[in-house]
């Protein structure tokens, strides 16, 4: 056997052994969840058969397709549900909220931390980090009782003088201070992480070539930190559109997040389909955000975005 | 007079890292400031690009005190010992970003890259980022992005650091004739010694935050003013001896000087050039040939005069073919004295 | 005069994030100490321990504590055998279809958990998983398998190649290598994963509800019928307790957390 086809085949064999090694979390992934996620499309669209069996003896008011070809009246139905479109819009716009509510801090706490080395610093982004460490029950129970009427902030605010403030408690804009409260973390580590890694001599450049301070942050520090960015504003938006524990805790009755709809038409309403229906809707919405990540990794693995 | 700085200090982390330190740098020239490392040079070129505001003390360009003035005010430009360019803009959009700044007109900026990149030979690559050309060409660019805004003072931070031997000497003759030709006043950090003495028009050899000797270059390996400077620039063969008026004794050596007498007498700090050592088969002090190196052009013995060790550079057919191990005899054609650390001047 | 603005505008803000972040937590610690308490009163009027005692003494709650202690090692020790070798294969080795692997990993985030829960029940009826020790911990490690392999996959990128070539050239074999050089290196960032798995065992409610009832009730599930069906102070008391284990671990490795081993992982190379 000559040299070359010798390291021929020692490659392919630590290919295919990298290959052999990586594919147990992707195997129980494909089974455990690729699988329930066809059959859950499947089932939107009438196929009653297979895994969804036991589901569809157990539900009501179901859509089931006669022949072989799908029926879409699952999607009719809860598509004109008026009440479906309004906890769309909702979730939707709590997303959107807390997306932006949620970069906006963490890039002021990673630009502050970032320049200032004093104790202050230290202190805010050890603070942002503190929602981590509570499971996120917790989180939505307590936030739900210090914005609640008999909570804090209505408390402060009646011995201020201001007797009927609102309580933001069982409102969607309780919601979404839980929504950024359970999110911010993830936002500030990685948005810190990401300006960290640029260097100081970068900024000092900039500075030399005549850009003020916030000009240099601009042109160097943000462009640098996009990748970070993307993917906290991806991971905030899709773990916010799928949540369920925060605005099950804290949100009203209705109009509440299609993550609580979800829940509502499975257990009490004990329609299966149409909560399957809502979930196919929030990870349509959910792909088209990871479609971001994806593209802005692509792009910085390909692009010259490291040094 | 270009750059000036008056009594400049500064404190970091509680320790003097700049003390009370003058320079002078006439307009058109390159001095460099050479040091080993935790002398203070880059601090004090960072001091005179306004990333550090001194404690107390001056810097003046053009006679103007730009003391308190922002980095992005100053009429300097840096090149940063990584280079420090944008990674995320082409090699145009990192030089043109000054420019815009300036809020030039499009065309002009466009031109003014052109010719800068022309000058340092580097047109071919506008559009490259910084991560698809090689590290000399990297250098060449933050040269370039430093010389577009027609800055008074060029300040280069070890620039030439980061580059393999063979570029460096290619690079630093760009760097040299590029200097020239645009006349600009330039301050080079580095702690590389041939770096320093073959660029500039003046070196400040820096030790403890404070200049030892500022001169041209032949000065400061010639004559170094203090025992530090002699023992940091060049080889030197540094001897405790005792000093009589044709000759130095080490020990029982008496190693006899010739050409002009010393003039003094007594101990002293003896310090001779390698190449002001003169080895010959019969004439001076007797020594051992522990090491023969040859140098190429010429050849480095190391002798030992009983415990003391002296360095000779000799050529061809003055020495370089004694075998190891042989006895050599030796003299000295030049030395410098010093008490105190400083040069005894004659 | 503009600095005075800046350093009133950063305490202010500080301040602000102070009572975001900390408010709602104190508010509700004060709670699991109060006897009376009626609005507007900024303290409650009466202190006492009693409902440390209603919780402790519950059996219930007490098995539910005691099931998620169980739970949250044994997910993570599964979710280990099943991702560390992948996470190491992912950094050293290049494959076909490595990036497509490594992305649908990311997928499991797209789709909301409810509706996968909604279908998943028809396949653990067939497996015969349903309501069983199996199957809840299928469902605890199926929300870890990410971080279990992102983050550690990272963290054995960031092992410089030259410190395993000089351990094989001291005669290290590859297993040898591995454990004496690689794996000690990349451990801090393994650590930091292994308690976001147990932490996401630890927080997971809704799967094991849908799966594990009646059987096995773990403390977030509990929580949830506290909060509905128990006083205040309960729920208060209980909460308090469901958060020490995660402030310790996450205490013990919040200096790899900050330091950006998490960051890493979530930037695919």
């Amino acid at each position: 056997m000559t040299a070359v086809a010798q390291r021929v085949r020692t490659r392919n064999r630590t290919r295919l052994r990298g290959f052999l090694l990586a594919l147990p979390p992707v195997l129980v992934i494909a089974f455990f969840i690729g699988l329930p996620v066809i059959a859950a499309i499947a089932y939107t669209f009438g196929y009653s058969g297979g895994i969804n069996s036991v589901v569809a003896a157990l539900a009501q008011k179901q859509h089931l397709v006669d022949g072989a070809a799908p029926t879409f009246d699952a999607y009719r139905e809860v598509l004109g549900d008026s009440s479906f479109r309004t906890d769309l819009l909702v979730t939707v716009i709590v997303t959107i909220v807390t997306v932006v509510l949620v970069m906006v801090l963490s890039w002021a706490i990673a630009l502050y931390a970032r320049f200032s080395r004093g104790v202050l610093a230290k202190l805010v982004t050890a603070l942002a980090v503190v929602p981590m460490f509570i499971p996120v029950v917790i989180a939505s129970y307590a936030i739900l009782t210090f914005y609640s009427t008999d909570g804090f902030t209505r408390t402060l605010f009646h011995l201020l003088g201001w007797e009927d403030s609102p309580a933001l408690a069982y409102k969607m804009t309780g919601v979404t201070v839980g929504q950024v409260w359970t999110h911010l973390p993830f936002g500030v580590l990685l948005i810190s992480s990401g300006l960290s890694s640029v260097p100081d001599t970068l900024i000092d450049a900039a500075r030399d070539a005549g850009a003020s301070m916030s000009r240099a942050v601009r042109a160097v520090m943000i462009p640098m930190a996009a990748l970070p960015t993307i993917i906290v504003a991806t991971f905030t938006g899709i773990g916010v559109l799928g949540s369920f524990t925060v605005p099950y805790l804290i949100g009203p009755n209705a109009p509440n997040m299609l993550g609580v709809s979800m829940a509502q038409y499975y257990q009490s309403f004990n329609q299966a389909q149409q909560a399957v229906v809502m979930a196919v809707v929030v990870f349509v919405l959910a792909a088209g955000i990871g479609y971001f990540y994806v593209r802005a990794n692509a792009k910085s693995a390909r692009g010259s975005g490291r040094l | 007079m270009s750059l000036r700085i008056e009594a400049v200090s500064k404190v970091l982390g509680g320790r003097t890292i700049v003390d009370s330190l003058d320079l002078e740098v006439e307009t058109g020239q390159l001095a460099s400031l050479l040091g080993p490392s935790g002398c203070g040079k880059t601090t004090t070129l960072r001091m005179i690009g306004g990333f550090l505001r001194p404690d107390a003390g001056q810097v003046l360009i053009d006679g103007q005190d730009v003391t308190a003035i922002a980095p992005e005010r100053r009429p300097t430009a840096m090149v940063f010992q990584n280079y420090a360019l944008w990674p995320h803009m082409t090699v145009f959009k990192n030089i043109a970003f000054g420019l815009k700044l300036r809020r030039m007109p499009r065309d002009e900026i466009r031109s003014r890259v052109e010719d800068v990149l022309r000058t340092v030979n580097l047109l071919h690559h506008i559009d490259s980022h910084p991560g698809q050309i090689s590290g000399g060409e990297q250098q060449r660019v933050a040269l370039a992005r430093a010389l577009v805004l027609e800055p008074k003072v060029l300040l280069l931070d070890e620039p030439l650091s980061n580059l393999d031997a063979k570029l460096r000497e290619r690079v630093r003759d760009d760097i040299r004739e590029i200097q020239q030709r645009v006349g600009i006043t330039t301050v080079l950090v580095t702690h590389d010694q041939d770096e320093a003495l073959s660029i500039s028009d003046k070196v400040a050899v820096m030790t403890g935050g404070r200049i030892d000797q500022y001169d041209p270059p032949s000065t400061i390996y010639r004559a170094p003013r203090t025992r530090f400077v002699a023992d940091f620039v060049g080889t030197m063969n540094l001897l405790r001896a005792t000093v009589h008026d044709d000759h130095v004794a080490t020990g029982d050596v008496k190693i006899p000087v010739r050409g002009a007498a010393l003039g003094v007498e007594g101990e002293w700090d003896v310090g001779v050039r390698p190449e002001d050592v003169r080895v010959s088969p019969s004439e001076g002090a007797p020594a051992q040939v522990a090491r023969v190196i040859p140098r190429g052009h010429y050849t480095e013995l190391v002798l030992m005069l009983g415990e003391q060790r002296l360095r000779a550079f000799v050529g061809p057919g003055s020495g370089d073919d004694l075998p190891e191990g042989a006895t050599a005899h030796i003299e000295i054609s030049r030395a410098l004295l010093y008490r105190e650390g400083l040069l005894h001047q004659a | 005069m503009g600095a005075w603005a800046r350093r009133a505008g950063v305490a202010l803000f500080v301040l602000a994030m102070l009572l975001f972040v900390i408010g709602p937590l104190a508010w509700l610690s004060l709670r699991a100490f109060a006897q009376t308490w009626e609005y507007p009163r900024l303290l409650p009027r009466e202190w006492t321990l009693h409902w440390w005692e209603t919780v402790l003494e519950d059996a219930q709650l007490g098995g539910a504590i005691r099931l998620s202690f169980v739970f949250a090692p044994v997910t993570v020790l599964v979710s280990s055998v099943i991702c560390l070798p992948a996470a190491y294969a992912f950094a050293r080795h290049d494959f076909p279809g490595r990036r497509v692997m490594l992305l649908s990993l990311f997928a499991t985030n797209a789709f909301p958990k409810m509706g996968l829960f909604i279908t998943i029940a028809g396949l653990f009826y067939s497996l015969k998983i349903m309501g069983t020790f199996v199957g809840v911990v299928v469902v605890h490690v199926l929300g870890t398998l990410v971080v279990m392999t992102w983050i550690p996959a990272a963290a054995f990128a960031a092992v410089p190649r030259s410190l395993e070539e000089a351990a094989r050239d001291a005669g290290a074999g590859p297993i040898r290598t591995f454990f004496s050089v690689t794996f000690p290196i990349a451990a801090p960032g393994i650590l930091v994963a292994m308690i976001m798995a147990f932490l996401a065992s630890f927080d997971e409610a809704q799967g094991t509800f849908l799966v594990g009832t009646p059987t096995y009730i773990t403390m977030p599930t509990e929580m949830y019928t506290l909060v509905l069906n128990y006083p205040e102070q309960a729920a208060a008391v209980f909460s308090i307790m469901l958060s020490v284990p995660s402030v310790v671990l996450m205490l013990l490795v919040r200096k790899h957390v900050m330091g950006g081993r998490l960051a890493e992982g979530f930037q695919l190379r």
